[in-house]
């Protein structure tokens, strides 16, 4: 499955948050990552999150979309990050 | 499905934010999710330290070297993780059997001159004068039963592959990639410059796939064991080189995507610029991730898939519950 992760969460916590996501998906800009993951993948990148975030503070949404296929993206101004696997 | 990274620029590799870092000569940092990485290959300089083959061991993901004329180096296979005692021996015992070998072997042969075949054949279907090679190949096919051994088997496997390569030239129809004949290390023309490095990333994608099964890539059957060399993955290479790469090599070239631009001469060979290079990987990847309809399993696999679900059959042989019946590509 295809998800982009958002989060908004205390400034004493982003860098924890990007920490784990990196570990799943690419980042892309500020607070928002995305990449194709395995439902395993999807449930431990979650599990994750759960242990770094302060529940009652910080909000963090997953999108999935069934594949890389399903999205359809739009950009404006510079590009800050792209998934891509021939470096 | 995990996905390869191939690094053709140069920079530094190593472990950081508990993820994969490269650092780009121009100090660009990047990261990537160590979660979805299957394997590294290695085509730039690239620096690295043992912090990083530790994580890269602890994660799974084989590292495969290649040099500045693409040659295969070698690669960073780390700690087997799947290893069964069980398997290792079964792998052993039709090693050491003659006839257990040889009935491998020829199986390993049989389905890669069925696909030549079937190579030929989607090109027969265009109107490309290539049924004399069809039939000739076939020819060849009809004599492995009678091989008596894993040599002959070699032989005729080269004879048929002989004959198939002669159909490049009257597919193509191109003079700037004429194949003449087949020559390696190194290679004399454009056509085999493709093919050298497509067999290259062939075989190292084969290696990857073995090490997520029990399987020892260090005993082959068709390719012989020796003291230092992988071997099983020259022979699974055997049966999808002529559906992967040489498929991606002719439509490259058909399509012109790949032109006498994105080569260069050094050493008295012909080698592929980075232009050409990136151009190669990314139709290699699109390949091995494009699917098709299993007719067994039913649903759609991608050619990356098929190459591991022949592993499985593979190991199937190897305990005696079914017969190793290669991949075969119907289109």
């Amino acid at each position: 499955m295809y998800v982009i992760m958002v989060y908004d969460v205390n400034v004493h916590r982003v860098a924890k948050v990007l920490k784990v996501g990196r570990k799943y998906l690419t980042w892309i800009q500020n607070s928002v990552l995305e990449g194709e993951l395995t439902p395993a993948q999807f449930a431990r990148l979650k599990r994750d999150v759960g242990k770094v975030i302060h529940e009652e503070e910080d909000s963090v949404l997953f999108y999935t979309l069934r594949d890389a296929g399903d999205v359809r993206r739009e950009q404006m101004g510079v590009q800050k990050g792209e998934p891509e696997w021939l470096v | 499905m995990k996905k390869s990274l191939y690094l053709t620029s140069s920079g530094t590799l190593s472990r950081d934010q508990n993820t994969l870092l490269l650092e780009l000569e121009t100090g660009e940092k990047r990261y990537f999710p160590i979660e979805q990485i299957g394997d590294i290959h290695c085509f730039g300089e690239a620096s690295l330290n043992k912090r990083l083959l530790e994580y890269l061991t602890q994660q799974g993901v084989p590292v495969h070297f290649y040099n500045y004329y693409e040659y295969y180096l070698g690669s960073y296979y780390p700690r087997e993780h799947n290893s069964s005692g069980f398997l290792t021996l079964k792998q052993a015992e039709h090693y050491l059997d003659e006839s257990k070998r040889l009935d491998l072997a020829r199986r390993f042969v049989r389905g890669a001159l069925q696909n030549l075949q079937q190579v030929l054949r989607y090109y027969a279907h265009r109107e490309k004068p290539v049924h004399p090679m069809i039939e000739g190949i076939a020819q060849v096919e009809a004599q492995l039963d009678n091989a008596a051994s894993v040599e002959t088997l070699m032989q005729l496997e080269g004879q048929a592959r002989e004959m198939y390569y002669s159909a490049f030239d009257p597919v193509l129809q191109n003079p700037d990639f004429a194949f003449e004949s087949r020559s390696r290390r190194p290679p004399a023309n454009r056509l085999n410059a493709l093919i050298s490095f497509g067999n290259s990333l062939m075989y190292t994608l084969a290696l990857s796939e073995i090490y997520r099964t029990h399987l020892d890539p260090r005993i082959g059957f068709l390719h012989a064991t020796n003291y230092r060399r992988f071997s099983l993955n020259l022979d699974v290479a055997e049966v999808f080189k002529p559906v992967l790469v040489d498929r991606t090599v002719l439509t490259l070239v058909g399509l012109r995507q790949i032109q006498p631009e994105h080569f260069g001469e050094e050493l008295g060979g012909v080698y592929l610029n980075d232009e050409g290079r990136k151009r190669f990987i990314q139709a290699w990847e699109e390949r091995l991730q494009s699917t098709f309809q299993h007719r067994k399993l039913k649903r759609n696999v991608s050619y990356r898939t098929a190459v591991r679900l022949d592993l499985y059959k593979i190991e199937k042989h190897l305990i005696g519950e079914k017969p190793y019946e290669p991949f075969r590509a119907y289109w």
